[in-house]
């Protein structure tokens, strides 16, 4: 795990959410105003808007193909949009590309490092090319995430999980103010995927790195996003917070109980089915109705255990892709 | 233009020869063989066994009538021997034609892997997502090609005069190397024509898929060699320090050409877009 307390490296003035709510006219880090990509012919981004606000964690969800890569690319210049305008900070990605690429900070998703150079090789040579040469700092950020000993080892040798790591080490190494995430989490196991998401967490509020992350694994994500947009074969088709989203798109309310006793389920008055012994799936039309349920089995039974099951993310996800497709 | 970027460019790109085989085997064979074995070769067998080299005799005959320049003409004629004179002419034009292949093909080795090892490693990506400069980007890989090669002709230039005079200075009783072509050749002309030869590769790596074929395309670079040593051989083309001059001249206005294209054509869309 890595220590989050060496993280603190500047006096940066850390913002923190509540403060940034009462801000009301504030100006987006980052817009892209009806952008679109072609690609031979095929149209592969169609009229994509969006901003983002400093100090934002942002996931851009959507499945494979749907565009979510080539919208990092465009936002960093190295590929130019068919039409639409984007600003990053306060630069053009068509004009000055290499502004933006100095202050943000990228993992591919093929992490794109030297195989035939230890992980300490490649840190130092990326380091220059960001003006960011620190021996120092390489060596704590390599101790934090667990690569002090493979250091020296060829990253040919790496596993995906560590390749993962160094490219996070190698994104965050210039203390961007930016973050662009491809995929961070693909290839890596349930610990991998904390370690990774719990780091972001850690940079976004001790450093206020404002972070684009792009993902088609929605595991975990909703404790490291504030806020989601949803790409489907290249449009928006979906944005918000967690909570707004649950909103917008949850009608019906999905509880799980498990009780201490069997009960029959059906006598609470709402629809319900049994999944697994002892516990219970009930359908509610409204969340006011969960008080008075739980209440009511209380009465007959203890009850251990009471969750919402579709408001976590996957499910929204998949009811907003399907939404889309009906 | 940042140094630092630059330099840590070339110094990757250099040490990573060490690693390419394929890049470092050419480096060490080609220097063991056109300035040590080569040159050996032709000297022993002219001197003890002249019979084996009637061919050997008529082509000098056609060099020495090619030479332009009367005083050299004079000083050869003046030479003791017949086998003084092909020895003299072998190590001054034929030897000094067929020397150029060490930086041209040293320069076109690395030079072609230079963007094309990048694309096959999916690592330009990471580099064009860097601020570094296009500038930047290609006079580092410039450097690192130009270093290697540079370094390795003047190796090999040392490594042919001790072993020519070695085996020349007790026949002649004076230094017939290096005339005045081998110093125009080593300070004027290969300089250049590394570069010419890198940038051309450059610019074809930067545009091709595969090594494969970067190095059918960037292998052109080494016919006008060859042309050259042939026209030594048929007297056709005789080389002098007038001639090797004009050459490097020509090339380096070619230079100047083809580093105007490369600044024109190459945007990172294109490179991008040329990566996969
Ligand atoms: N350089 C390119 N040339 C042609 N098609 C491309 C190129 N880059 C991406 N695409 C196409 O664009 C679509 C979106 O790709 P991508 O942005 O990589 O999606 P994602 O990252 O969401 O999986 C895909 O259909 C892909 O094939
Ligand atoms: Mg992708």
């Amino acid at each position: 795990m890595p220590k989050m307390e060496s993280m603190c490296y500047t006096n940066f003035e850390v913002m923190n959410v509540q403060d940034r709510g009462r801000i009301t006219v504030s100006v987006p880090f980052i817009e892209s105003e009806n952008v679109s990509k072609d690609f031979n012919g095929q149209r592969v981004l169609q009229n994509v808007s969006f901003s983002i606000d400093e100090g934002e964690v942002v996931g851009l969800l959507g499945p494979n193909g749907s565009g979510k890569t080539t919208m990092i690319r465009l936002l960093n210049g190295v590929i130019n949009p068919s039409s639409g305008k984007m600003r990053v900070g306060d630069y053009n990605p068509e004009k000055n590309a290499d502004d933006i690429r100095s202050m943000s900070g990228i993992l591919t998703d093929g992490a794109g490092l030297y195989q035939e150079m230890t992980g300490l090789e490649n840190l130092v040579f990326f380091s220059k090319l960001y003006k960011a040469y620190d021996l120092k700092r390489i060596k704590l950020l390599l101790e934090e995430f667990g690569l002090a000993e493979a250091q020296y080892k060829n990253v040919g040798k790496y596993s995906t999980g560590m390749k993962r790591r160094l490219g996070m080490i190698k994104a965050i190494l210039h203390k961007p103010k930016l973050l662009f995430l491809d995929e961070p989490t693909n290839g890596l196991d349930p610990e991998g995927i904390q370690m990774v998401l719990k780091y972001i967490k850690a940079l976004n509020q001790q450093e206020g790195t404002t972070v684009l992350l792009c993902s088609h694994i929605l595991h975990q994500l909703e404790h490291v996003c504030s806020r989601y947009l949803f790409l489907q074969q290249g449009q928006i088709i979906e944005s918000g917070t967690l909570k707004e989203l649950e909103k917008k798109r949850v009608n019906i309310i999905e509880l799980k109980v498990e009780t201490g006793l069997p009960v029959s389920a059906g006598e609470f008055g709402f629809p319900a089915a049994a999944a697994g012994e002892n516990v219970y799936r009930f359908t509610l039309p409204d969340r006011s109705d969960i008080t008075p349920l739980i209440q009511r089995i209380a009465a007959k039974a203890p009850v251990y255990h009471v969750e919402i099951e579709n408001r976590d993310l996957e499910s929204l996800y998949f009811q907003i892709r399907g939404g889309k497709n009906e | 233009m940042n140094k630092q970027m630059v330099w840590a460019i070339a110094e990757k790109d250099i040490r990573g020869i060490t690693k390419n085989s394929q890049v470092w085997i050419g480096m060490i064979l080609l220097p063991v063989l056109f300035a040590v074995l080569v040159p050996i070769g032709f000297i022993l067998v002219i001197k003890y066994m002249p019979s084996l080299s009637p061919e050997m005799e008529q082509m000098v005959n056609k060099i020495i009538s090619g030479i332009g320049n009367e005083e050299m003409k004079q000083e050869l004629m003046s030479l003791p021997s017949m086998t003084h004179q092909m020895i003299f002419v072998v190590v001054n034009y034929l030897l000094g034609s067929i020397f150029l292949m060490i930086p041209c093909l040293n320069a076109m080795m690395i030079a072609l892997n230079s963007f094309v090892g990048e694309k096959e490693r999916g690592t330009l990506e990471t580099l064009l997502f860097s601020p570094v400069t296009l500038k930047e980007l290609f006079v580092g890989k410039i450097l690192s090609a130009f270093i290697p090669a540079m370094g390795i002709s003047l190796l090999s230039f040392l490594l042919f005069g001790t072993i020519t005079t070695i085996l020349t200075y007790p026949m002649f009783d004076e230094f017939i190397f290096p005339n005045s072509n081998w110093l125009v050749m080593i300070f004027w002309l290969i300089p250049i024509i590394t570069i010419f030869t890198i940038l051309v590769n450059i610019l074809v790596s930067a545009r091709a898929k595969g090594f494969q074929e970067a190095q059918q395309i960037g292998g052109i670079v080494v016919l006008p060699i060859i042309g050259l040593f042939i026209g030594q051989a048929t007297g056709l083309l005789i080389i002098s320090p007038v001639m090797l001059f004009a050459i490097g001249a020509v090339l380096l206005i070619a230079n100047a050409g083809i580093l105007k294209l490369i600044t024109k054509y190459n945007d990172r869309n294109m490179l991008f877009t040329k990566q996969i």
